[in-house]
């Protein structure tokens, strides 16, 4: 876009509060805007939707209060000295995937993240969508990846040992006179995006598939590529898997600053030492920009999107099988409001999410007005979704750049970092090739200075816990035969035995909190919500670790569950 | 444990443990298959007095009055297995196959009925909407419990309840004498949902505040809990903006309702009534499954342990006699400010002299009969100077002297009158 | 004229009490046990303690117990905090008392369960 034409509307807009300013690879805009809304409309004013000229957001904005990125509570020099040939930034699916490709490698992998355990923002805060890859602008980032990652699931789930599950996707329509138009709509996404599974459906054809979605639904968009996973499994399977080829997690780690010169990243700051890498990546997710900052080499800016799902009760599972959403007049134009209802993996109906615009990079509370938003829409989809059937909500801040686009690429100043930055949807679809083209980019980086070799050890194999409520009888049998302790059922909603969570406790990244061993496994996932065995898990976590149970934390350092005994 | 028996029970809490010891008194092979590691139920954690005053008529603790029924049902030599864990259950020609798990496998086991003793948990934090951060220290009344009184755990210093059900009342008062301090007791509704009796020696006794029509609508904490958010409410329960208060205090305790448990039961089929959240049943305590049996607090909430264990006696014993056979039932109305009542039918090939009614009304009520019509004709007639829906009432009536037919229409009325 | 809510029973009846000291006369209970509640209450309040003793066994750290009959009122603290100082080393049985005539109010402190004789040997 012409910088002259920017100017103008933004002097229309908001006078001579912002102006914005361009040099080869950016469009900066400055200036002081009391809105943080303000700011967002004011940089998408000066974004073009998918350019690689991206805006950096200059604006002081009087609504935003210092924001402090949280830090962990440990300060050591645990780590004091490291020099890993790379250094990933952050333990989202981003990060674990790049660790997993890159461990194939004879290199040293260290990936941090600030959190105490691996998909603790973005990636364990979403609705698992494996997407089918419509609806993305050609040409843009987004676009070259999905395809390419929603056809490395099925393998690479059978691979990680993860449920996947490609249950379709039906994007719904109530007026018929829309027909003709989104019937083209669809031949041309066709040709335009290679997807040829992609067809309408009838109404009729829709309510024998899914009889309990709106019965005014005339036609539908089916997408039978689309699937779903557990996004959280899969981050940890990853990371696990990274770990088992050689990688190192450091969790609980922060980067704190860098130290350049002449374009290159000499050290790298961090509340466990100060660490000397030859490469870094940037997979920070909301805190991308910051790190890009800090490696001088800032070209691109994030602006946070909060979003809330709600998750329903296995009961209101059975009445859906797949992921819907219903499609108003504005199709195609707005980031999705109120998102869809998806059948997860673990047999839950999901709905969700909603989509607001925020400053607040780590603000993760749930509001009631999210909730509502997204049942009001939902109920649309499908009638008989009630809020009565919610057992958990949760929101998770999605870290879009104003060009709505992922950046995938070497750094553009300095030389010795990748980002892997801007990820929103579809980021969870687009990983695992995204991670591909990562892998090559490191080792074409590391090999400037040093040849390196195949880690001929590399199994792309990974095995999870057991998951004994899904096998057979026989199965199940044998299992509990050689550990008794696979018999001895600790959450009733889950099915979750006490062997299960003593393996979760032995696995490749220990994380032995109690949201730890639930996000690995399940107990506390069900309806009672961990009522009747969070003391029983709380309790095998003390005595794994020989620890009374007032050691023993919910998540962060500071999330005690006892204060100690009352005797 | 053998291959085949009469009755399973499943639930080893005051309701199966009662039932297990009357189906056994009435000549059946009865096994109860319990998931904790212990007999009892959630008595093993109620520590408190109170129980067993209708049965025993003595005030004795949980344990007290569970192990009483434990002593009885170990003299019985009645099979039981522990730690085990009902993961499916199909019909069959026979009756039912049970799949259990437990250290020692996946068995199956063969039961001619069965009776369903499984309790009821807790509503959670999320299911009554309270928003904000997810910091630890949200315990529901029971879980704080647990660690209280099972563990020896302290699981607050200084803490808010929110619900002034009696397990909140309690929890106060227990948390209060390990040395927490209770902040107070915060309660949407415009009237306490306890016992008044808990009300007094629970909160007044310990100077502990009462604030009804206030909710918690927030909580703060990035780790754990430091502060919740209080809200007036209006008379739809809903907050009104601009009243809201911040309370530092570093737990929630939540006692905002129980909910029968019957997803097990479901699966059979059991067809169950929205207003108990437990399964319909005759004055058998048969649900709509032949051969399957509800009772305690898996069939409706009870206030007191008593009934709990009357009623798994009542299921213990038609499980036992329960034979083959087809049944002739007849529904009971309801009309008039019922919160629900059990049973909601009849089944007229059963001996119907005695039956067992339980009811609550929707709202308090002073001045009331409770009635009952046959083809609108008043047959029976109770007074009450008050109904409280925190209190349970309960009936023995003899249906039988209503010569009641197939085409007989039963209603429970509750009248108010006005003077 | 006072207002006392009976907790003997869960039926929890609102008494109103005439007079002072032990020449009350009480009205608005249902039954007798109403009326002593009411004495009591006026002349020496009185309630009973559940609450639990700490063991030395790690597989049940605490023991359930009470007072074997009601003890003052203002006495609760003090009874809690003599049971707080004591440590259960023996497999007692249910009943069996913990503290004899605790602080000398003629009141003892009983296990309420029998859980530690089931503990494997």
């Amino acid at each position: 876009m012409n910088l002259k034409k920017v100017n103008k509307k933004l002097h229309k807009r908001f006078g001579n509060a912002v102006t914005a300013s361009a040099s080869q690879d950016r469009i900066t805009v400055s200036g002081r805007l009391p809105q943080w809304n303000d700011v967002v409309e004011a940089c998408r004013m000066a974004a073009t939707k998918y350019s690689k000229v991206h805006v950096v957001n200059d604006i002081v904005c009087d609504e935003v209060k210092e924001q402090k990125m949280r830090l962990p509570k440990i300060s050591d020099q645990s780590l004091d000295g490291e020099k890993p040939d790379v250094l990933i930034i952050g333990g989202g699916i981003s990060g674990v995937s790049i660790a997993r490709e890159l461990s194939k490698w004879k290199i040293d992998i260290l990936l941090v993240d600030k959190e105490a355990d691996l998909a603790l923002q973005a990636s364990g805060r979403n609705d698992g969508e494996v997407h089918p890859g419509v609806d993305l602008g050609k040409g843009s980032v987004k676009h070259y990846y999905i395809r390419k990652g929603n056809e490395m699931y099925e393998q690479l789930c059978r691979d990680l040992d993860v449920p996947f599950r490609r249950v379709g996707q039906y994007v719904c329509f109530d007026k018929n006179w829309m027909k003709p138009a989104i019937s083209l709509y669809c031949l041309w996404r066709r040709k335009h995006d290679g997807i040829s599974d992609t067809v309408l459906i009838s109404g009729e054809e829709l309510h024998r598939r899914e009889p309990h979605l709106g019965e005014n639904f005339k036609f539908a968009i089916s997408n039978p590529s689309s699937g779903c996973v557990c996004p959280y499994g899969l981050t940890i399977a990853y990371a696990e898997n990274a770990v088992q080829n050689g990688a190192r997690v450091a969790l609980n780690t922060a980067v704190t600053g860098m130290q350049v010169e002449n374009g290159k990243i000499i050290s790298v700051q961090t509340n466990r030492g100060t660490l000397y890498p030859k490469v870094v990546i940037n997979a920070a997710g909301v805190f991308a920009e910051d790190i890009a900052a800090m490696a001088q080499d800032r070209f691109f800016s994030i602006h946070p999107r909060r979003g809330t799902n709600s998750i329903l009760d296995k009961k209101a599972g059975a009445f859906m099988h797949s992921i819907a959403s219903v499609v108003g007049l504005d199709f195609g134009k707005n980031h999705s409001k109120g998102g869809g209802i998806l059948h997860t993996v673990h047999d839950n109906l999901l709905l969700g999410p909603d989509a607001v615009e925020t400053y607040e990079k780590e603000n993760t509370e749930t509001r009631k007005e999210s909730i509502e938003t997204v049942f009001a829409k939902q109920k649309k989809t499908m009638p008989t979704v009630s809020q009565r059937d919610i057992i958990t909500y949760f929101t998770g801040v999605r870290a879009p750049t104003f060009e709505e686009d992922f950046i995938i690429e070497k750094g553009r100043s300095t030389e010795n970092i990748i980002h892997c930055a801007g990820i929103q949807s579809p980021g969870l679809t687009t990983a695992p090739a995204v991670a591909l083209d990562i892998e090559k980019m490191a080792v074409e980086m590391l090999s400037r200075n040093s040849t390196i070799h195949s880690n001929s050890n590399f199994n792309p194999k990974r095995r999870g816990v057991p998951v004994l409520r899904e096998m057979s009888d026989e199965e199940r049998n044998r299992l509990i035969e050689e550990n008794p302790d696979y018999g001895v059922i600790v959450c009733r909603c889950e099915e979750i035995s006490r062997g299960e969570i003593l393996d979760a406790l032995k696995s490749p990244i220990c994380v032995p909190t109690v949201d730890g061993i639930k996000k690995r496994i399940r107990p506390g996932m069900g309806r009672c919500q961990g009522g009747f065995c969070s003391p029983l898990v709380t309790k095998i976590i003390a005595e794994y670790l020989g620890v009374p149970v007032s050691e023993v934390r919910k998540s962060s350092e500071d999330s005690v569950i006892t204060f100690g005994k009352t005797k | 444990m053998k291959n085949n028996y009469d009755v399973i029970v499943i639930g080893g809490g005051p309701a199966g443990l009662a039932a297990a010891i009357q189906a056994k008194d009435c000549g059946a092979e009865v096994l109860l298959v319990e998931r904790e590691s212990r007999l009892g139920g959630i008595l093993k954690q109620c520590i408190h007095d109170g129980f067993g005053l209708v049965r025993f008529k003595e005030k004795l603790s949980g344990p007290e009055y569970a192990e009483r029924f434990i002593d009885v049902f170990k003299e019985k030599k009645i099979d039981y297995s522990l730690l085990t864990f009902v993961t499916r259950i199909e019909k069959n020609a026979g009756g039912f196959q049970v799949v259990l798990v437990s250290r020692s496998g996946v068995t199956s086991v063969q039961a001619k009925s069965l009776v369903f003793a499984t309790g009821c948990r807790e509503r959670t934090a999320k299911q009554v909407m309270i928003h904000g951060t997810r910091p630890s220290g949200v315990f529901t009344a029971g879980t704080a419990q647990h660690f209280t009184n099972l563990l020896g755990e302290l699981p607050t210093r200084k803490c808010v309840i929110l619900g002034s059900g009696d397990i909140g009342l309690i929890m106060a008062r227990r948390l209060t004498l390990e040395g927490a301090q209770v902040l107070g007791v915060y309660e949407a509704k415009p009237t306490p949902s306890g016992l008044t009796r808990n009300i007094h020696q629970c909160l007044h006794d310990y100077n502990i505040p009462i604030y009804l029509s206030h909710t918690v609508t927030r909580v703060f904490g990035q780790d754990r809990l430091t502060a919740v958010e209080i809200s007036e409410v209006d008379e739809n329960m809903t907050p009104i903006a601009g009243t809201e208060k911040i309370v530092e205090c570093d737990a929630l305790i939540l006692s905002v309702g129980l909910i029968p448990e019957n997803e097990l039961a479901e699966g059979l089929g059991v067809k169950i009534d929205p207003r108990t959240k437990g399964p319909a049943v005759n004055g058998q305590l048969m649900t709509s499954v032949d051969g399957v049996f509800s009772c305690g607090n898996a069939l409706h909430v009870n206030d007191l342990v008593d009934y709990v264990s009357e009623s798994g006696e009542i299921a213990g014993k038609n499980a036992a006699e329960y034979a083959q056979g087809a049944r002739n039932e007849i529904g009971i109305d309801i009309a008039g400010s019922f919160l629900y009542a059990v049973p909601q039918k009849l089944d007229l090939n059963r001996n119907n002299s005695e039956i067992t009614v339980y009811f609550r009304s929707r709202e308090i009520l002073d001045k009331s009969v409770f009635k009952i019509l046959v083809d609108g004709k008043e047959v029976y007639a109770k007074k009450y100077q008050f109904l409280r829906p925190p209190e349970m009432e309960r009936l023995l009536i003899n249906f039988d002297s209503f010569g009641l037919t197939k085409d007989s229409q039963i209603q429970f009325e509750i009248e108010v009158n006005s003077q | 004229m006072k207002e006392l809510v009976c907790i003997v029973c869960p039926r929890g009846c609102t008494m109103q009490i005439e007079g002072e000291g032990e020449q009350i006369k009480v009205s608005g209970n249902f039954c007798k046990r109403g009326a002593e509640f009411a004495l009591s209450e006026m002349t020496e309040p009185k309630r009973t303690i559940c609450t639990t003793v700490k063991t030395v066994f790690a597989e049940e750290p605490v023991l359930p117990v009470r007072v074997s009959r009601d003890i003052p009122k203002d006495r609760i603290f003090d009874v809690m905090a003599e049971i707080n100082k004591v440590t259960v080393k023996k497999k007692v049985k249910r009943g069996e008392t913990i503290i004899k005539d605790v602080l000398g109010l003629g009141v003892d402190v009983i296990a309420t369960s029998g859980i530690l004789k089931e503990l494997s040997k």
